[in-house]
């Protein structure tokens, strides 16, 4: 009689403890399998080398501004500190820069002025995308109707009206002003622009975007309201 | 009941080495026949325990409860309604009742082996 229950209860646990395998294996699927194909890793392969070389440029300017300091130790610390300082200020947008660069301007359609329609102002996720668009190249500054963009810059819709750092964008015409960096970079962001679909974008809302040929001196507006820094806070010195 | 366990260790490893696997679509129902194997498992752990143990009851009940709750599960999907939530409400609820009536058992019978050997 115990053996015929014990044979039973074998029975019946062999049984649950198959189901639940069974379970547990269609439950954890193996991850999704590696489908990329040889060019779609190279691509990834080629990303990653820009960013190492990208690493590697910064490592040697602070290198360079390590050397800098060391030379300066001795005969004027201020001067090496200040100079940083001042670099510092240009890549927060705190100071004007001028070099070659261009205009971008964003215009009322023809059609839209021939047949007498209101021109609205842009919307934000318009601007977002050309900012984005603009973006892919290196060493961008630019300001938008006078308003510098630096990287906490917000473009958002304010009670109706577009806004870059709070400040209202004016309804078009309104410029953009880009600098570049280099003349060739300018160069290669006003074809990129030429050819961009985002032109064809901005015409559905009635506005023609009119990028102007690079010019060697574009000067764009510092940044002039108060940096928002309420989380960072000076160490406390040993 | 060491046998018993084999059995249990026997039946996972044999699941998972041969990676058997179901259509997805199907794991609700399995998932509810494993609740209703347990729930059958220890109702008779419960049932032996009592002594009211029988045979045709457990190895019947086994079978049925994991085909109805199957079943319920299948025509809950085609109704609309959820009702394999039905089917795991009582099993989880039975589970519970009798893993805990085990327990008391169990304690008893410790605490009955105590006293006899206190008194010896």
């Amino acid at each position: 009689m115990k053996k015929k229950v014990i044979s039973r209860f074998t029975m019946i646990l062999f049984v649950i403890g198959l189901m639940t395998a069974i379970q547990y294996n269609t439950i954890n699927e193996p991850d999704t399998r590696d489908t990329r194909d040889i060019w779609e890793i190279r691509q990834e392969l080629s990303r990653e080398k820009q960013l190492h070389s990208e690493l590697l440029s910064e490592i040697s300017a602070l290198d360079e501004t390590l050397a800098k300091y060391e030379k300066a130790k001795d005969d004027s610390p201020e001067q090496a500190l200040k100079e940083t300082v001042e670099e510092l200020r240009e890549t927060a947008g705190l100071t004007e820069i001028t070099g070659p660069g261009l205009q971008i301007f964003i215009e009322p359609s023809a059609e839209a002025i021939v047949t007498g329609q209101n021109i609205e102002q842009v919307s934000p996720e318009l601007l977002i995308r050309l900012i984005n668009e603009i973006n892919r190249f290196n060493d961008i500054e630019l300001s938008i109707d006078g308003k510098r963009l630096i990287n906490t810059s917000p473009i958002r819709d304010i009670n109706g009206r577009t806004t870059v750092n709070g400040l209202p964008v004016g309804t078009p015409p309104f410029e953009i002003k880009v600098a570049a960096g280099t003349a060739d970079n300018a160069e290669k962001l006003y074809n990129h622009l030429k050819a961009s679909s985002i032109l064809d974008s901005f015409y559905i809302d009635n506005l023609s975007v009119n990028v102007i040929q690079p010019q060697d001196e574009i000067t764009v507006e510092a940044y002039d309201e108060e940096l928002g820094i309420n989380y960072l806070n000076a160490m406390e010195e040993e | 009941m060491w046998l018993a366990i084999l059995g249990l260790i026997l039946g996972v490893s044999l699941g998972l080495l041969t990676d058997i696997r179901i259509p997805p679509e199907y794991a609700n129902y399995l998932s509810i026949a494993v609740l209703a194997s347990l729930d059958t498992l220890f109702g008779g752990i419960r049932a032996h325990l009592q002594q009211v143990y029988d045979d045709k009851v457990f190895v019947s009940g086994f079978f049925f409860n994991i085909l109805l709750a199957a079943g319920l599960a299948f025509l809950g999907v085609h109704l609309g309604v959820d009702l394999y939530l039905a089917a795991i409400f009582a099993f989880g609820v039975r589970l519970f009742q009798n893993i805990a009536v085990i327990r008391r058992i169990l304690l008893s019978k410790w605490a009955e082996k105590k006293e006899i050997r206190e008194s010896v």
